[in-house]
């Protein structure tokens, strides 16, 4: 009798310290912050858009953070958000070191940068060190033709720049609309990959390529180009521009009185400031809408209104609401996530699916984020969306002859 | 003499203290930043033995670790082994030295400088117009990537580095090039084969600028095909050599550390006013050190002996 009452006991015993021991165990304490890292260009030559893409970060964490941070399902709860940023001075070779500084920071994920040539160094290391990465301005396709799996790129791509383009022309009325497209392609894998996409869309669509010319990044001359687009009667041009170049290309455009009905230049006119350099000869010009302050997306006011309170002497540029964007992604997939690392992170990524201050965001199985692919053109000073599959969007506007604008 | 053993034995010993580095960390971020400071005292030493010892300004420095990253790069993605790869790619730069250095090096002064940084610029532009995309590692290679092999390579090039240019700097060759950089025509008027020397000069500092590309190629996972020909990779072994010391041979490792160290301190502490920060320090250093760095310590005993005798009246 007394050793089964011995026994009852010890397996009592037993079973209270096998539950404590497991609760001990189970109830891992939850960090101070979930720390996330950039590399991004605060100085140097790409220091503008990095800047902004810095900004739209900040205000993405201050937002979240004013709610008490991410809610994470294996603490079951709120943890704020400690956002790093290091600069990498324009310099890719710094990005590589920074980010190595970042993962031995133990960063849950990495956020993507302004420029090319550091995202594309980026990525690698992102990589390498099986790390997720949110890409801010990543358009190039090929990228994620790589077999990469930690590498998320939730912006316009260059055939949504292409489509978004030809809806524009869709859009013209038919007696107006331009048949014959110059297409000045931009020797980097952006441009080609353009012009891959443009010749296979306007054949769907019944446009004709008429003319394709060729030109470096540093490219300061346009006038042969434009005097043959002129010569071939085309009254449509596309083109992937440097900024610097979108605003020769159309100072010489109108040196050679050439106005083709549609000009579409996917960077440069983007930028905030590109009304107060070109004045008036930046009407009609057509350009990347994938971000403008005045999208009906949820949070797109308060983003503006916070962003215009916090730096009331700066310009909005576009890089802000797709840096904020861009972090609202990341978040979405952390407080989805099963736990708080990068592998779980990783995964959840790969299921996006949240509506963010430009738009709906998924993501195709590279990677490849599914955007609404936006189109903007400059009327009377003002940015204002052309295209868009989410909303009624302004006309466009048929550009008239030089000689004719006041 | 002596010194100059002491010199060797300790250099063989911070050698050998590097390579057993791995063994005591596993921290990527300290291997990426020694692979980065061994690729600049590379690079800048290779620079010095030209611009330094043979006083030949060679602003084009970026044409030849573009070759050497280029051809590397190109080989190894090909399945050719990497050291074979890089190895082929100092090769190659030293073919494109030959080819740039025979007329090259008939111009002088300011035209030699401006010569090599008009070959920088066309094999930029070419590259950017022949290979407009990304090379990326393949997924197999990306898997497996370590930087710890990486890590002995740079350490490996930055040795061989440091040893040929001593010696050859060192020796009656080094005697030739620092005749011609003193004033070469009175060399030439002595029976110096100026030319001789200069070419010497040129072809070591092609080399080692092409193991050094081969170096960086072997170490980034992904980047657009012309960013080791950017014009960055012409002015900063330069600006190093300048922070610690033109023409001597501890200069380029001492601006090395300068550069790289400081700069990543000034950039994780700093934010954006790094850059300015460091501009500052870097003209005070020109400023007042223009021996560099490494003229430092006579400065200090300079101005100690002045403030003594001042004291002593």
């Amino acid at each position: 009798m007394q050793s089964r009452r011995f026994t009852l006991v010890m397996a009592a015993v037993a079973f209270i310290l096998f539950s404590f021991v497991s609760a001990v165990a189970l109830a891992q304490e939850a960090p101070k912050s979930i720390k996330i890292g950039a590399s991004i260009s605060l100085t140097g030559r790409f220091a503008a858009g990095g800047i902004d893409v810095a900004d739209g970060y900040k205000l993405a964490v201050k937002h979240i953070n004013d709610k008490g941070g991410i809610l994470v399902k294996q603490f079951n709860k709120k943890i704020p958000v400690e956002l790093v940023i290091y600069d990498d001075e324009s310099d890719p070779s710094k990005t590589v070191t920074r980010l190595e500084k970042l993962n031995a920071e133990k960063v849950v994920a990495y956020l993507g940068e302004f420029a090319s040539d550091m995202n594309i160094a980026g990525l690698g290391i992102a990589e390498k060190n099986k790390i997720p990465w949110v890409g801010v301005t990543i358009a190039v396709e090929n990228v994620f033709n790589q077999g990469f799996k930690y590498i998320f790129g939730p912006n316009m791509f260059s055939f949504m720049e292409v489509a978004a383009f030809l809806d524009a022309l869709d859009k013209i009325p038919e007696n107006q609309r331009p048949k014959k497209i110059a297409n000045f392609e931009l020797q980097v894998d952006w441009g080609k990959e353009c012009t891959k996409y443009l010749h296979e869309y306007a054949k769907k669509k019944g446009y004709t390529i008429a003319l394709e010319r060729k030109f470096a990044p540093d490219t300061k001359d346009f006038s042969s180009m434009i005097m043959a687009a002129k010569s071939a009667g085309c009254d449509a041009v596309f083109a992937v521009p440097t900024p610097p170049q979108s605003m020769t290309l159309i100072k010489q455009m109108k040196e050679l009185d050439y106005a083709p009905k549609a000009t579409c230049f996917v960077r440069g006119p983007d930028l905030s400031n590109f009304w107060q350099v070109m004045g008036k000869d930046a009407n009609y010009i057509m350009t990347s809408g994938e971000w403008t302050p005045d999208m009906p997306y949820p949070g797109n006011k308060q983003l503006v209104a916070d962003y215009r309170k916090q730096y009331p002497n700066k310009l909005m540029g576009m890089p802000v609401g797709n840096g904020y964007s861009a972090f609202q992604v990341l978040a979405d997939a952390i407080s989805r996530a099963e736990k708080l690392d990068r592998e779980s992170i990783r995964q959840a990524l790969t299921t996006t699916s949240i509506v963010t201050v430009k738009g709906k965001v998924t993501f195709d199985k590279r990677g490849v984020g599914n955007v609404p692919h936006a189109l903007a053109q400059w009327q009377n000073g003002k940015l204002v969306v052309i295209v868009s599959p989410d909303y009624k969007t302004a006309p466009v506007l048929v550009a008239t002859p030089w000689s004719k604008r006041k | 003499m002596v010194e100059r053993k002491k010199g060797l034995v300790l250099a063989a010993a911070v050698i050998v203290a590097l390579a057993l580095v791995p063994f005591f960390t596993v921290r990527e971020y300290v291997f990426s930043i020694l692979c980065m400071l061994f690729l600049y005292v590379t690079l800048s030493q290779s620079w010095n033995i030209l611009g330094g010892y043979t006083g030949q300004i060679n602003v084009g420095q970026a044409a030849f670790f573009g070759m050497g990253a280029l051809v590397a790069r190109l080989l190894w993605v090909a399945g050719v082994p990497f050291y074979l790869s890089i190895l082929a790619g100092g090769l190659g730069s030293v073919i494109l030295a030959i080819i740039i250095g025979l007329p090259a090096l008939k111009l002088r002064g300011h035209y030699f400088a401006i010569g090599t940084l008009a070959v920088a610029t066309i094999a930029q532009i070419t590259v950017g117009n022949i290979l407009p995309g990304i090379s990326f590692l393949p997924a197999q290679q990306m898997a497996t990537y370590s930087l710890i092999p990486r890590y002995y390579v740079f350490l490996i090039i930055m040795a061989a580095a440091l040893a040929v240019i001593y010696f050859t700097v060192n020796s009656r060759v080094g005697l030739g090039m620092e005749a011609t950089r003193d004033d070469e025509e009175a060399a030439q008027m002595v029976g110096v084969n100026t030319f001789k020397y200069k070419m010497i000069a040129f072809l070591i500092s092609s080399f080692f600028a092409g193991l050094a590309g081969g170096g960086f190629a072997y170490f980034n996972a992904s980047y657009y095909w012309y960013l080791p020909f950017t014009l960055m990779w012409c002015f900063e072994p330069i600006l190093i050599v300048f922070i610690g010391g033109v023409g001597s041979f501890l200069g380029p490792v001492i601006g090395s550390v300068c550069y790289v160290l400081l700069k990543e301190l000034f950039a994780l502490t700093l934010g954006e006013a790094n850059l300015l920060i460091f501009g500052i320090v870097f003209i005070l250093t020109i400023l007042f050190f223009p021996k560099g760095v490494i003229g430092l310590p006579a400065k200090l005993r300079q101005l100690f002996y002045r403030r003594g005798n001042v004291v002593g009246r």
